[in-house]
C-alpha cells in the first residue's frame, strides 16, 4: 500500500499541461488513512462494545450529581450497613453511604485520573521523543538515559514513593497529585515509542524535501513526521488508560490514591474488605466497576489496534 | 558469550546503585521524617536534633548515602529506625514468603496461559478461541486485589472457611525464624489463593501474547516444511512453532516484573501476609529509611537480575541469538 506523501509544495499545476489527452481518468477520491480506519472500526464487534461502555462511563462521569440519589460523602448514622433494597441499591457502608451514589462519583475520579494522567504523559513524552529521535546524537543520549532511569524502576515502587512524597490529599488537588505520579511513571512509554517512529520517519524522502525545502524543524515535526506516528500513539493512548486506571485503583488501594471523603473505588474496595464476610455487596460493586471501566477502555483499544494497525498486532 | 554474561554481571552494580541513589534521595525528600515517628507524644526539636545526630540524619543526603553503600559493603544494612531490628533479617524472613507467591503465581500464569493460546491459536475462529480470548480480555482488566477479594468471597466466607484469609504458615524446612508454623497442607492453603490473584493477570497477558505469536509462527514457512516432511503435529507445533513463538512472550514477561512486584505488594496486603511487599509498603508509609533502602536494593536487584535471565533465555529457545 503507498501511503499519498503529503507536505511537497511542488505543484503540478505549474508544470506545462498538455492541450488535450483522448481520455481523462475517473477521478476517484482516495480515502484518508482517517476514514478508512473509522470504517474498519465500525466493523470491529469488540471496538464497538468498548466505545459503547467507555460512552456510558463519560455520561454517568458528567451527570453524576444528577445520577446519584445521595450525596457520596454525607454520612447516616442511621443507616449504616443497609442491605441493598429501594433506597439505597447498592446498600450502604459503615458511615452510612449510599454505595450507587459512591461508585456513580468514584466513576469521575476514575476517568478523570486515567484519561488526564495518560495525557500529561503523553504531552510531556511525545516531545521528548520526537526530539531525541530527530536530532539524535547528544540530545537523543541525554533524554534517553533520563527515560531509562524512569524505566529502570519497577513501576509501582517509583508511583507509590511518589505518592508519599506528595502526600495523598483529598479533593481536586488530591486528584492532580495521583495523575501526576501516574504521569511521571508512564512517560517514557510514549517517548521510546515517538522515537522509534521518528528514526524511520526520518529519512523518509518527503521529510528530506521539506528541509531541502528550507521548511522549518517544529513545523515539520508537527505537520510530517507527528501525523505519520499518530497510529501505534493513539493505541497505546487507548490501551494507556486502561492501565492507568489499575494503577489508580491499586494506589488507592494501598491508601495512596485520593483521600476520603473524595469517593474512590480503590479505597471503597479496601475500606470495605473487613466487613465483606457479612456485607459481601461493598467490596464487590466497586470492584466491579473498576472491572468494567478497565474492560472498556481494554475492548476500545484492541478494536483501535486492529482498525488503525494491523501491523501492531 | 562469557565476555557477554560478565559485561551484563558488571551492569548490574551501577543499575542497582543508581535505582538505591534515587530512592535514596526521594525518601529523604518526604515531608517528615522517623524521628518524628518514633518520639511520638515526647517530640520536642531539642530531642529530635540529638536523634538525627545518633542516626546521622543531620548529615547531607550524599554523605548519608556513601555511608551507607560503605556499611552494605561490608554486608551490614543497616537497621531499621522504628524497631531496631536488622534491615538484612528482616528481608531474609520475608524473602521467602515472596519468593514463593511469585514463583507459583508464574508457574500457575504459565500453566493457564501456554494451554489456552494454543488452543487459541490452532483452532482459529473457532467457539474455542473465543473462550479462551474472550476469558482473557476479562483477565487482563480485573485488578489483582479484586480476583483477590472474589476468591476470599469464595473459599473463605464461603464453603465453611476452606482457605485461611489471612496469614502464613512456612514450608517444612523453610522456617527463617526460631519458631514458625510450619507444614506443607497449611502452606498450601495460605499461598493458593494469593497466587491464584496474581496469576491470573499474568496468565491473561501471557496469553493474548502468545496466541497472536502463535498465529504468525504456524503461517510461517518453516512449519509447513515441517509439516510437509512428515512430522506429526505434536512436534511441529510443540517443538518447531511453540518455542519460536515463545520469544516474544519472555520479553514481556522480563517488562511484566515491575507489575508483578506493585501486585505483590496489593496481594500480601490483602492476604495479610509476612512477605517483601507488606514489607516494603510499610516501610515507605512510615518512612523507616533504612528498610527502605532494604527494600529498594532487594527489588532492584531481583528486577536486574530477571532482566538478565531473560536475555539469556533468548538464546535457549533461538540458538541463532548469539551474543558476543
Amino acid at each position: 500500500m503507498t501511503k499519498p506523501i503529503r507536505g511537497g509544495s511542488l505543484q503540478e499545476a505549474e508544470l506545462p499541461r498538455p492541450a488535450s489527452v483522448a481520455w481523462t481518468a475517473p477521478a476517484v477520491r482516495s480515502e484518508s488513512p482517517f476514514a478508512e480506519g473509522l470504517r474498519r472500526l465500525r466493523r470491529s464487534h469488540t471496538a464497538v462494545v468498548g466505545a459503547a461502555i467507555v460512552a456510558v462511563l463519560l455520561v454517568v462521569a458528567i451527570f453524576a450529581d444528577v445520577l446519584a440519589p445521595y450525596s457520596p460523602s454525607t454520612n447516616d448514622q442511621t443507616t449504616t450497613f443497609a442491605r441493598p433494597s429501594w433506597d439505597h441499591p447498592l446498600g450502604t457502608d459503615q458511615m452510612g453511604r449510599d454505595m450507587l451514589s459512591r461508585v456513580i462519583h468514584g466513576t469521575r475520579i476514575s476517568l478523570l485520573i486515567g484519561v488526564s494522567s495518560v495525557l500529561l504523559a503523553l504531552f510531556l513524552g511525545v516531545p521528548i521523543g520526537m526530539i531525541a529521535g530527530y536530532y539524535g546524537g547528544r540530545i537523543d543520549g541525554l533524554l534517553m538515559r533520563v527515560m531509562d532511569l524512569i524505566l529502570a524502576f519497577p513501576i509501582y515502587l517509583l508511583a507509590i514513593i511518589l505518592m508519599v512524597i506528595f502526600t495523598p490529599t483529598a479533593g481536586l488537588i488530591g486528584t492532580m497529585k495521583v495523575t501526576g505520579a501516574i504521569a511521571i511513571v508512564r512517560i517514557p512509554i510514549y517517548a521510546r515509542l515517538v522515537r522509534g517512529s521518528v528514526l524511520s520517519i526520518k529519512e523518509k524522502e518527503f521529510v528530506e524535501a521539506c528541509r531541502a525545502l528550507g521548511v522549518r524543524d517544529p513545523w515539520i515535526l508537527l505537520r510530517h513526521v507527528l501525523p505519520n506516528c499518530l497510529a501505534p500513539i493513539i493505541v497505546t493512548t487507548t490501551l494507556g488508560i486502561a492501565t492507568s486506571i489499575i494503577v489508580e485503583a491499586t494506589l488507592s488501594f494501598l491508601g495512596l490514591g485520593t483521600q476520603p471523603p473524595t469517593p474512590s473505588w480503590g479505597w471503597d474496595l479496601k475500606a470495605n474488605v473487613a466487613f465483606i464476610q457479612a456485607n459481601l455487596w461493598l467490596s464487590l460493586f466497586p470492584g466491579l466497576a473498576i472491572f468494567v471501566t478497565v474492560l472498556g477502555f481494554n475492548l476500545f483499544g484492541d478494536g483501535l489496534r486492529d482498525a488503525l494497525d494491523p501491523r501492531l498486532k | 558469550m562469557r565476555v557477554y554474561l560478565l559485561r551484563r554481571l558488571l551492569h548490574i552494580v551501577p543499575t542497582v546503585l543508581m535505582i538505591t541513589l534515587v530512592v535514596f534521595v526521594m525518601m529523604r525528600s518526604v515531608p517528615g521524617d522517623p524521628v518524628v515517628a518514633l518520639l511520638g507524644d515526647a517530640y520536642t526539636e531539642e530531642d529530635a536534633v540529638k536523634v538525627r545526630e545518633v542516626y546521622g540524619l543531620d548529615k547531607p543526603v550524599l554523605v548519608q548515602y556513601v555511608i551507607w553503600l560503605g556499611k552494605l559493603v561490608r554486608g551490614d544494612w543497616g537497621a531499621s529506625i522504628l524497631s531496631g531490628r536488622p534491615v538484612l533479617q528482616d528481608v531474609l524472613v520475608r524473602l521467602p514468603v515472596t519468593l514463593e507467591l511469585i514463583l507459583l503465581s508464574m508457574a500457575i500464569a504459565l500453566a493457564i496461559a501456554i494451554p489456552a493460546a494454543l488452543i487459541g491459536a490452532l483452532r482459529q475462529n473457532t467457539w474455542a478461541d473465543y473462550t479462551a480470548t474472550s476469558v482473557a480480555m476479562i483477565g487482563v482488566s480485573i485488578p489483582e486485589f479484586f480476583i483477590g477479594v472474589l476468591l476470599l468471597l469464595v473459599f473463605s466466607f464461603g464453603l465453611n472457611g476452606f482457605l485461611p484469609s489471612s496469614g502464613w504458615v512456612y514450608l517444612p524446612g523453610t522456617c527463617p525464624m526460631m519458631v514458625c508454623g510450619v507444614s506443607l497442607w497449611g502452606n498450601v492453603q495460605h499461598v493458593l489463593m494469593p497466587a491464584i490473584a496474581l496469576g491470573v493477570g499474568r496468565a491473561a497477558i501471557l496469553t493474548r501474547l502468545l496466541r497472536s505469536s502463535m498465529l504468525e509462527v504456524i503461517r510461517s514457512e518453516y512449519v509447513t516444511t515441517a509439516r510437509a516432511k512428515g512430522l506429526s503435529e505434536r512436534p511441529v507445533v510443540l517443538k518447531h512453532a511453540l518455542k519460536n513463538a515463545l520469544i516474544p512472550t519472555v520479553t514481556v514477561m522480563g517488562l511484566q516484573v515491575g507489575f508483578l512486584i506493585g501486585g505483590a505488594i496489593v496481594v500480601e496486603t490483602l492476604f495479610a501476609m509476612p512477605g517483601l511487599g507488606t514489607f516494603g509498603i510499610d516501610a515507605i508509609i512510615a518512612r523507616d529509611y533504612q528498610q527502605v533502602q532494604g527494600f529498594a536494593l532487594i527489588t532492584a536487584f531481583a528486577f536486574v537480575v530477571i532482566n538478565l535471565l531473560v536475555d539469556l533465555t533468548y538464546t535457549f529457545l533461538d540458538p541463532r541469538i548469539r551474543y558476543a
